[in-house]
């Protein structure tokens, strides 16, 4: 009874702690939309690319937490640089124009990535600091998915602060609810929107260190774990963060616990929520009518 | 206009000509390529009713490409006996049927939450396909499914299997009508109301069209199209799997030929089939970087040709006849 207790409690760290990684994706992908109109359907390549930095960081400097630091930042660079030639280019041509040139750089991203690491699975250590489990009241929880819970709350608390504390935050938000009056005050929106794109990919790339030493690094991330924050964000309803929140760690505990009573039907269970979902509120659980 | 006519007639007579004589001419590989190409140019088609003309963009138009070439290699697997002409409408009424079911559910919604609902029924029904080893083979799929004989009774029996020039025929034929279908259907006045629905939702509305009720027969008959293409695709590689009939790949590859060929034209999806088959035939062959290919040609196309092929022959047309009249004014 009680290794049994202890297991199930395990197991939905497992869960919480994926969730979590899983929220951070999608709420990068929630604040470009809330902000920007655009649905970036190049965000788990993103999310991909930065497992891939942190993979090279680390063959480099053998060590984690440069990675840690580093690899987000490369990949919102790169994120910049797709917004700033050509994101904003089609933004005249309404979300189809969008829809389909992030597609295509998701597409170029997953090539490009294929042609420079190849498709092995390259593994990525878990820093000693971080390995074995830590015991708390009797029960033994692993250390690093208790650290990748951390990580996810340190980078929203982050992100609340920036969001709710400074003045970048406030323009941020007036430019959500009006954006042309804000442009009118004086305030440089596309230079706003290029920082925004950059911290939501910045958010997917911390994301993708997270979860580089758990799932291996591999081109398949992009399709996985990248479908997972796109059905958590379109099943919460799109830019709403309550709506990520709850969906992803819902389908986190789905995922650890589904594996363990029916593996076979894990993934169809994600998806087979969302199309139930999406049938009964077609914006989502909580996503308000275009 | 009478000679614009005979014109057109002989145009007509010699491109019919042109597609009777194409197996005599280039060979049986050629042929096969050219039933392929078929086959996506009408499944393009089909997507650019809702695409194009309806304004509905759907990452999962597989769907009814699958739920074709499932219905049909399943119906000729476990009914003995079956004709051809039948099979062919198991086919299309699997991808009829599964449209019915799934068409109460998203013809309310648009935009964004349309293509994303599309993407995850595709993806549910890829799955779940994947998962009932004992209906549909899972990954491997149904093959070698019996592939019956073109038969009159009483007339004549056109032998489908081995002989790709008969299949040709067979496969032309089908594919031509179901085009020349959404041709008319499209110059319908039915058919103008998937305009409106593009350009001035309220308007239409305004009229006393019932929009979701208009959404729903245009999708019906998108479906069923793509259901065409996906039975003549089965029977044309005695193999059906979902990833060449459900995968994403699948639903992005008429899209990408729209996008190509030219969003705002009827005829557009066909010549972006076959740019698309060019650059399959003569590119990719030859390279693994398919992703980086084809995410590079969505990038160019979106930012410098955004209305494909068909725009791009179009402006030169206007440049030219701009240049024309300005001539003729000097002179």
């Amino acid at each position: 009874m009680e290794l049994s207790t202890s297991m199930h409690i395990a197991q939905g760290i497992h869960g919480i702690a994926f969730g979590m990684v899983l929220f951070l994706i999608a709420s990068g992908l929630n604040v470009i939309f809330g902000m920007m109109g655009i649905l970036n359907l190049a965000h788990g390549a993103f999310f991909m690319l930065s497992a891939y930095f942190c993979y090279q960081v680390i063959a480099w400097t053998g060590n984690f937490w440069i990675a840690l630091i580093l690899a987000p930042v490369f990949t919102a660079l790169v994120g910049i640089f797709v917004e700033r030639f050509f994101i904003r280019k089609v933004q005249v041509m309404g979300p189809l124009g969008e829809l389909i040139l992030t597609l295509g750089i998701a597409m170029v991203i997953l090539g490009g990535v294929k042609t420079f690491w190849g498709t092995e699975n390259l593994a990525v250590a878990v820093p000693p600091v971080l390995q074995g489990m830590v015991s708390l009241g009797g029960m033994d929880y692993p250390v690093y998915r208790l650290f990748m819970i951390a990580l996810a709350l340190v980078v929203l608390g982050i992100m609340g602060l920036l969001l709710y504390k400074t003045r970048l935050g406030k323009i941020v938000r007036a430019a959500v609810s009006d954006r042309e009056m804000v442009n009118a005050l004086g305030i440089n929106i596309p230079v706003v929107f290029m920082l925004v794109f950059g911290t939501g990919i910045w958010m997917a790339g911390v994301a993708g260190v997270a979860i580089a030493p758990i799932l291996t690094v591999f081109p398949g991330l992009a399709d996985q774990v990248g479908m997972y924050a796109f059905i958590v964000v379109v099943t919460g309803g799109l830019g709403s963060l309550k709506g990520a929140f709850i969906v992803s760690i819902i389908f986190g505990l789905l995922s650890s616990y589904g594996v363990q009573f029916l593996s076979q039907l894990a993934p169809v269970l994600m998806v087979g929520f969302m199309a139930l979902v999406l049938a009964i509120r077609p914006h989502g659980l909580f996503g308000v009518k275009e | 206009m009478m000679i614009g006519q005979i014109k057109a007639w002989i145009l007509w007579a010699v491109f019919i000509g042109f597609l009777l004589a194409f197996p005599k001419l280039f060979g049986i590989y050629y042929t096969n390529v050219f039933v392929t190409f078929a086959v996506f140019a009408v499944f393009s088609v089909s997507l650019n009713l809702l695409l194009g003309y309806t304004g509905l963009l759907s990452f999962g138009h597989a769907m009814y490409f699958g739920a074709g070439g499932y219905g049909t290699a399943l119906a000729l697997k476990y009914i003995s006996g079956l004709p051809l002409l039948p099979a062919l409408g198991f086919g299309v009424l699997s991808a009829v049927l599964l449209a019915m079911i799934v068409c109460p559910l998203v013809v309310r919604v648009s935009g964004v939450a349309f293509a994303m609902i599309h993407l995850a029924f595709a993806q549910f029904l890829y799955v779940l396909v994947l998962r009932m080893r004992g209906i549909t083979g899972g990954e491997d799929g149904i093959a070698n499914f019996p592939i019956p004989a073109f038969t009159i009774p009483g007339l004549v029996s056109f032998e489908m299997r081995g002989a790709p020039e008969n299949f040709y025929y067979f496969a032309i034929i089908v594919l031509g009508l179901s085009v020349l279908l959404m041709w008319f259907f499209t110059k319908t006045p039915f058919g103008q109301i998937q305009v409106g629905i593009r350009d001035n939702l309220k308007r239409i509305e305004y009229m006393g069209f019932k929009v979701p009720h208009s959404k729903a027969v245009i999708y019906l008959v998108s479906a069923s199209f793509a259901g065409v293409a996906g039975s003549v695709y089965a029977l044309f590689n005695n193999l059906v799997s979902p990833d060449g009939y459900l995968g994403l790949m699948v639903s992005f590859t008429p899209i990408i030929n729209t996008m190509l060929g030219g969003i705002a034209s009827f005829f557009g999806p066909m010549w972006g089939a076959a740019i698309y088959a060019l650059i399959e035939e003569f590119f990719l062959r030859f390279t693994d970087k398919v992703e980086l290919v084809i995410g590079a040609i969505f990038i160019l196309v979106i930012m410098y040709a955004p209305l494909g092929f068909s725009g791009f022959v179009m402006k030169v047309k206007l440049k030219w006849l701009l240049f024309k009249g300005q001539r003729m004014r000097k002179v």
